[in-house]
């Protein structure tokens, strides 16, 4: 059965709410977290998700414990999640929380998955989310809300600051300035001034380039988002400027794709480490990427004998400057037939709270779904974003088929198979990794 | 001891029984623990037992499945993979234990289940594409002694977190014939482990027990272990160095053992790890916080808090008592400050209030014996003397002792010599020990260098207070007083001189000897009860030698005598040794004279201002000698009224006058300009002793002061050095250095008593003088009353009678004196039976006297050339303008002390005659031919 999932909220709300993610909120703080039970009850609750290592997450189970000290909550990792998290969710041990992803959202393959899932907006559960920046909630074609979002992520780039200071130059903001400082830095000796993962995926650095710019066109033009999400060939002309832009990068010679597929072997541990050798001006990556930056400084002996400052800023491909879309980068979902619901729900209830998801994404260094966007330093960059730059996943109204199309067109254009014609042309028909 | 010092050492005790405890206590809890972690590792390796026991039975299940499809191939009656499952399914008990039959070598890992998926119950084929758990597979073994066991995975099939034991089958591929191998997998829910795990919660209950296998990843884990992987969990929250790192890795891999490791809220927990035997590539982790292991801690905690409590309570407790006592204790102190300020006001208030009078009756004292005659009330006046000095002795002590208690008593080292100091110690005690007839033997070391440096003064007074003391507790025998000296080593400019003082006194009881340094405490006070003092004595000598380094001994020996001892170091000026001191002092005592005059200052003018009329009359008698014009006031604003008036060369003020005091009266001095006194000094008159007196009047602005009663030589000295030069002329026979020799005949003679005759005569020299024209004239006198009383002439023998008792009395015959004075009062009387009976004798004795005197005439011849200085001729006239005016009133004793201040001095040969006749005509009492023979009418 295949459901879809529409937009609930209008452009013009949703402008609105924007204006209230990117600014600081101005909403009296949450209260503090009041148990609903006695304080003795003894309970086990399991989350499971695909993550392998989930520290913010244990690190809430602590603070939780202190509300129920006789609770024994544990992260269990699912081998192949997004086949087994269906079964998983009926067998005799179902986990109680289980991770989501936005993309799973009008796959039919997770429909029993969904089906399982305790709608979060029912009234009755009193389910306070109101934390949570609306623009990011995912509802149901019935309105129900069944998913959560704990972190989000962005489309960027790190850049290696200590260079810019060195070479006395500021980062650039929009693309011409990108061409100019990328001219000056080859004229430096640095070979390729922009680097990334010349990979399918959504971390590649095609994607965190120009799917900005796409998403932001896409939702500029929200009358044929359908016929985008549906494939249809004619949609296809919707891509041609982010298409033009990126080939008109690549050829720049701000980037050399080739050197780029040489050394950065996979889309998460290899930019962050090719990164760290520190001769890399700009790396493309996501904010999911930048995440891991942190837990890998130790592991990187360049960085560790020669450690440098660095940012995260959104890549310059307009005209006029780049495009912040924060997109949703995990969510959690409630196993409606967990043998614990009750206390699960309470779990959930302490964990959507400004304070614990600001705690988490601190930890995780994602972005808060919060709506006071406590960016840490990494981020501070994304704070001088203007607004009408900024925008959620969920307004481009892009459903998951539509975004892999693009990406299959990126990629082909940006390592030469296809040009962007024959990419715009054979929207929907384009092969994918 | 101070209240915080108690309070301390409390703290002290309590804090070392307190940490005796707390030390016992860790260490019956290190104990505890250490028993704790044993019986805990032992526990865990019970465990490892158990959980390998089960293991074992689940890789032995899984053993006969894959023998049975093994051993109907090995019998060439191979089952397919579809029968090989169905046997499985059907020899399987446990629902949720699965079989999964896989064929590694298939592009998708897949296989066979005995169950089917649980989200499409038609769906037997399982896939382990995307489940990475066979990197080992090359290590699967065949052998049925070996666990072949999968790490935790998820199901695929069922999503249920899952181990799977594992052994090879060889199955009869449908397809193609022939036979293949296949990975016969025994899939048992994790949670069937962790099961097995739940008993051991009665013995720990906070035990939590982990798998891991070889890189640490956790196959099961408690709920405080986080991460998933053992070793990065350790890493996040326990510091250690890349090594130590390794080594925990090592370890737990590698053996069994116990350790201490941090968890995520940083406590202290124990971990317990041991390898499971039979398949090395797992190690079973024992968790547990290190407080549970202590079980008897808390009794030990118990016990350290009550003993805390109990100190604490017994500490406010003390503290409670302590405050109440300190209360009283410093409101008996506050009161004892108060008596102590009132003691303090009332010795200076007695000081003056005592020395006041005291000025008045030493000073009308003094008159008395300078200008009474008659010997008795000379003797009374020498007793009040005695006994107002022995006054002002003991009033002096309470002051001395005051100072010394406020510690304003200071060490004051001067130059002084030796021998001076001396004759004044034995002047003061010499005569009062032969007044109570003890012998006063004196020992001095000649070798005592002459000038030493020293608080003369406090060494004075020190050995005065012994010597007195001896002499006042010895009724009979004999006091010795001591000195000798001996080099100091180190020190070759001082001496140590040693003072001893030895008395055949009353001696001190042993028990007494304790009390002999306590102020105020008189020994054997009801035997001593006659005897004069303070009990202050041996507190201010032993309080003086302690300021100087030393100390009083004292040897006695009740009944029989006391020695009082000290040796003082002394620094030396003069090295030249006294010599025979003892000789000196038996010499000068001959030598000894009376109270004259230092100077006359007729042109000089002073001032005294006192509120009490008699203390002005004391003063005005005191200077009369020196003919100074002296005016007096009785309050301040009279003497302010003088000040602007006349010109004044010294100004004395009294301190405390009412009205307007000494101060006040100054202060309004000061201020005045016009006035021809701008440049007078100005001194205080005080009864005021006692310490810091100086301080106050110099600051007050006076130049000087002087304490009551005013001794009369320091009035004097005062004078001397406050009077302009120009005004103060030597007095007529003020020569102090009085050396002339008397003839020691003189001293053995009983008639008369040498000391009276030279206290009349002023001098030696003038002594002799007066003796010879007694004896010039003693036949002629004897004569004439003789010759007077034979005719019956009463009234003029009783003339004669009365001149010879005034001329004995001048030379010292006091009993030939009394004896004229005698049959004078019975001739006034008309009593002629007296006078006919004794007069003879008088005559007699007065004759018997000349003879004894007739050596004088031989001495005569002897005589060197007369070496008295030569009278100056204005001086001369100047006494014979005042004997003149002495004449017109009457004033006979005066006239006769400036007769004899005369014989101190040559005469010019011109005025030799007059001088001579008027000498004779005092001697003959004839005062009233003294004016013709001054105006030039020889009689």
């Amino acid at each position: 059965m295949k459901k879809t999932f529409g937009r609930i909220l209008s452009l013009s709300l949703a402008a609105m709410l924007l204006l209230q993610g990117c600014g600081k909120s101005e909403k009296e703080p949450a209260e503090g977290f009041v148990p609903r039970y006695d304080k003795d009850t003894e309970f086990s609750l399991t989350v499971a998700g695909s993550y392998s290592n989930f520290e913010s997450l244990e690190a809430e189970f602590e603070r939780f414990y202190e509300y129920y000290p006789e609770a024994s909550l544990e992260y269990v990792t699912m081998d192949d999640y997004d086949n087994v998290i269906s079964s998983a969710l009926i067998n005799s041990e179902p986990p109680d929380i289980f991770t989501t992803n936005t993309w799973m959202v009008g796959n039919e393959k997770y429909d029993s998955m969904f089906d399982a899932c305790e709608v979060l907006s029912d009234p009755e559960l009193d389910m306070d989310y109101s934390c949570i920046r609306e623009s990011l909630i995912w509802s149901m074609d019935s309105g129900d809300v069944v998913m959560l979002p704990i972190f989000t992520s962005s489309f960027g780039m790190l850049v290696n600051m200590d260079i810019f200071e060195k070479e006395g130059l500021e980062v650039p903001t929009d693309f011409d300035e990108l061409l100019r400082v990328c001219g000056k830095l080859k004229s430096a000796g640095y070979e390729s001034p922009v680097m990334g993962a010349d990979k399918f995926s959504g971390p590649g650095l095609f994607n965190c380039f120009v799917y900005p710019m796409f998403a932001y066109n896409v939702m500029e033009n929200s009358d044929k988002a359908d016929a985008l999400n549906n494939l249809e060939a004619s949609a296809g002309e919707l891509m041609r400027p982010s298409l033009e832009r990126l080939y008109e990068f690549v050829n720049s010679g701000c980037i050399d794709v080739e050197k780029c597929r040489e050394e950065i072997t996979d889309d998460y541990d290899s930019v962050i480490m090719r990164f760290f050798e520190g001769d890399v001006p700009m790396m493309f990556a996501t904010g999911d990427v930048a995440s891991g930056t942190a837990k890998r400084e130790s592991k990187s002996g360049a960085f560790s004998a020669h450690p440098f400052k660095y940012r995260f800023f959104v890549a310059p491909s307009g005209d006029d400057g780049g495009y912040f879309i924060n997109s949703t980068s995990l969510c959690f979902s409630v196993n409606k037939n967990s043998r614990n619901i009750e206390m699960t729900n309470e779990f959930m209830r302490f964990l959507l709270r400004r304070e614990e998801l600001g705690n988490m994404a601190g930890l995780k260094r994602l972005i808060t779904p919060t709506e006071d966007l406590s960016f840490d330093e990494l981020y501070s960059s994304l704070a001088d974003i203007p607004s009408d730059r900024c925008f959620s996943d969920k307004e481009t109204g892009l459903m998951d088929p539509a975004v892999r199309q693009f990406r299959a067109a990126i990629y082909a254009v940006g390592n030469g198979d296809m040009t962007v014609d024959e990419a715009v042309a054979a929207y929907g028909s384009i092969p994918e990794e | 001891m101070k209240r915080r010092a108690v309070i301390i050492i409390n703290l002290l005790i309590m804090g070392f029984i307190l940490f005796f405890i707390f030390r016992y206590a860790n260490s019956k809890a290190e104990e505890s623990r250490s028993n704790g972690i044993v019986a805990f590792e032992q526990m865990t390796t019970t465990t490892n037992q158990i959980i390998v026991n089960y293991l074992e039975d689940e890789q032995h299940l899984c053993d006969i499945w894959a023998n049975y499809v093994n051993s109907s191939a090995q019998d060439g009656n191979p089952m397919t993979a579809d029968e090989a499952i169905s046997y499985i399914r059907k020899v399987k008990i446990s629902p949720e234990i699965e079989g999964h039959l896989i064929f590694p070598e298939s592009p998708e890992m897949s296989g066979i289940s005995t169950t089917a998926s649980v989200s499409d119950p038609g769906e037997f084929n399982v896939s382990y594409k995307r489940i990475s758990i066979f990197d080992n597979l090359e290590n699967v073994s065949s052998d049925t002694d070996v666990v072949n066991l999968t790490r935790a995975y998820t199901n695929p099939m069922s999503g249920v977190q899952s181990i799977a034991f594992l052994n090879y089958v060889t199955v009869l591929d449908r397809e193609s014939g022939s036979l293949k191998k296949g990975l016969l997998m025994r899939v048992v829910p994790l949670s069937t482990l962790e099961q097995k795990l739940v008993f051991l919660k009665g013995e720990y209950e906070n035990v939590e027990i982990s798998l891991v296998d070889q890189e640490g990843n956790y196959v099961v884990h408690g709920k405080s272990f986080k991460n998933k992987n053992f070793f990065e969990y350790y890493k996040s929250y326990n510091e250690s160095t890349a090594e130590e790192y390794e080594n925990v890795i090592r370890e737990i891999t590698g053996g069994t053992g116990t350790m201490t490791i941090k968890n995520v809220k940083g406590e202290d927990c124990i971990l317990a790890y041991t390898p499971l035997e039979t398949m090395k590539t797992w190690s079973l982790l024992a968790y547990i916080p290190a407080d549970d292991l202590v079980t008897s801690r808390s009794i030990d905690w118990l016990l350290l808090g009550i003993a805390s409590c109990g100190f604490a309570a017994l500490l406010i407790f003390n503290s409670i008592v302590l405050m109440s006592y300190n209360l009283k204790l410093s409101e008996a102190a506050q009161q004892a400050n108060q008596a102590n300020e009132a003691k303090s006001y009332f010795l200076s208030t007695m000081s003056h209030d005592i020395r006041t009078p005291m000025n008045a009756i030493l000073g009308l004292n003094e008159m008395v014996l300078r200008e009474s005659l008659d010997e008795n009330v000379r003797m009374y006046s020498e007793n009040i003397r005695t006994a107002g000095n022995t006054l002002l002795g003991i009033i002096n002590d309470i002051l001395d002792f005051s100072k010394i208690e406020a510690g304003k008593m200071e060490i004051i080292n001067v130059d002084y010599s030796f021998v001076s100091l001396l004759n004044d110690l034995v002047n003061m005690v010499q005569k009062k020990a032969e007044d109570k007839g003890l012998s006063f033997n004196l020992d001095v070391d000649r070798n005592i260098p002459t000038v030493l440096n020293g608080d003369e003064v406090r060494i004075k007074q020190i050995i005065i207070n012994v010597l007195s003391n001896a002499v006042k507790y010895t009724k009979q025998g004999s006091v010795t007083f001591s000195l000798n000296s001996r080099r100091i080593e180190d020190k070759p400019d001082s001496i140590m001189l040693r003072v001893s003082v030895q008395d055949t006194g009353i001696g001190i009881k042993p028990e007494d000897m304790d009390r002999l340094f306590v102020a105020f405490e008189r020994i054997d006070e009801k035997s001593n009860r006659n005897i004069e003092g303070t009990g202050l004595g041996m507190t201010i000598v032993q309080r003086f030698l302690a300021m100087m380094g030393s100390s009083l001994e004292v040897k006695s020996e009740y009944g029989r005598g006391s020695v009082f001892s000290f040796e003082i170091e002394q620094k030396v000026i003069k090295w030249d040794p006294v010599g025979n001191y003892e000789e000196a002092f038996y010499r000068s005592l001959k030598e000894r004279v009376n109270y004259h005059e230092k100077f006359t200052a007729p042109h000089a003018r002073v001032l005294v201002v006192d509120d009490t009329p008699v203390n002005l009359t004391v003063f005005t008698n005191l200077l009369k000698q020196t003919a100074l014009q002296i005016d007096t006031a009785e309050s301040g604003d009279e003497c302010i009224a003088l000040f602007t008036q006349k010109h004044y060369d010294v100004i004395f003020l009294d301190h405390m006058m009412p009205d307007k005091d000494g101060i006040e009266t100054l202060r309004e001095m000061k201020a005045i300009d016009e006035t021809p006194n701008k440049d007078t000094p100005v001194i205080c008159l005080t009864a005021n002793a006692v310490s810091g007196m100086r301080e106050i009047y110099t600051k007050a602005g006076f130049d000087d002061y002087l304490t009551k009663p005013i001794d009369a030589e320091r009035l004097e000295m005062m004078l001397l050095q406050y009077l302009p030069k120009g005004k103060v002329a030597p007095a007529l026979g003020s020569d102090d250095s009085d050396d002339y020799a008397l003839p020691d005949f003189l001293f053995n003679l009983k008639e008369i008593d040498v000391g009276s005759g030279l206290t009349h005569c002023g001098s030696g020299e003038s002594y002799v003088l007066t003796l010879k024209m007694y004896l010039d004239s003693a036949e002629k006198n004897a004569e004439e009353i003789e010759k007077y009383w034979a005719a019956g002439d009463i009234k003029n023998t009783t003339i004669k009678v009365h001149a010879l008792k005034s001329t004995s009395r001048v030379i010292g015959a006091l009993e030939l004196g009394e004896f004229a004075a005698r049959l004078e009062k019975a001739g006034d009387c008309g009593d002629v039976e007296t006078l006919d009976k004794e007069l003879g004798e008088l005559i007699s004795q007065y004759r018997q006297l000349a003879v004894d005197l007739e050596p004088l005439r031989e001495q005569d011849g002897e005589e060197k050339e007369d070496s008295r200085p030569l009278i100056d001729d204005g001086d001369l006239k100047e006494i014979y303008s005042s004997l003149s005016e002495f004449c017109e009133n009457y004033d006979f004793d005066s006239v006769v002390n400036l007769v004899e201040a005369l014989n101190k001095y040559r005469i010019p040969e011109d005025e030799a005659t007059r001088v001579d006749a008027i000498k004779k005509a005092v001697d003959n009492y004839d005062y009233e031919m003294i004016p013709g023979i001054l105006s030039g009418e020889m009689g």
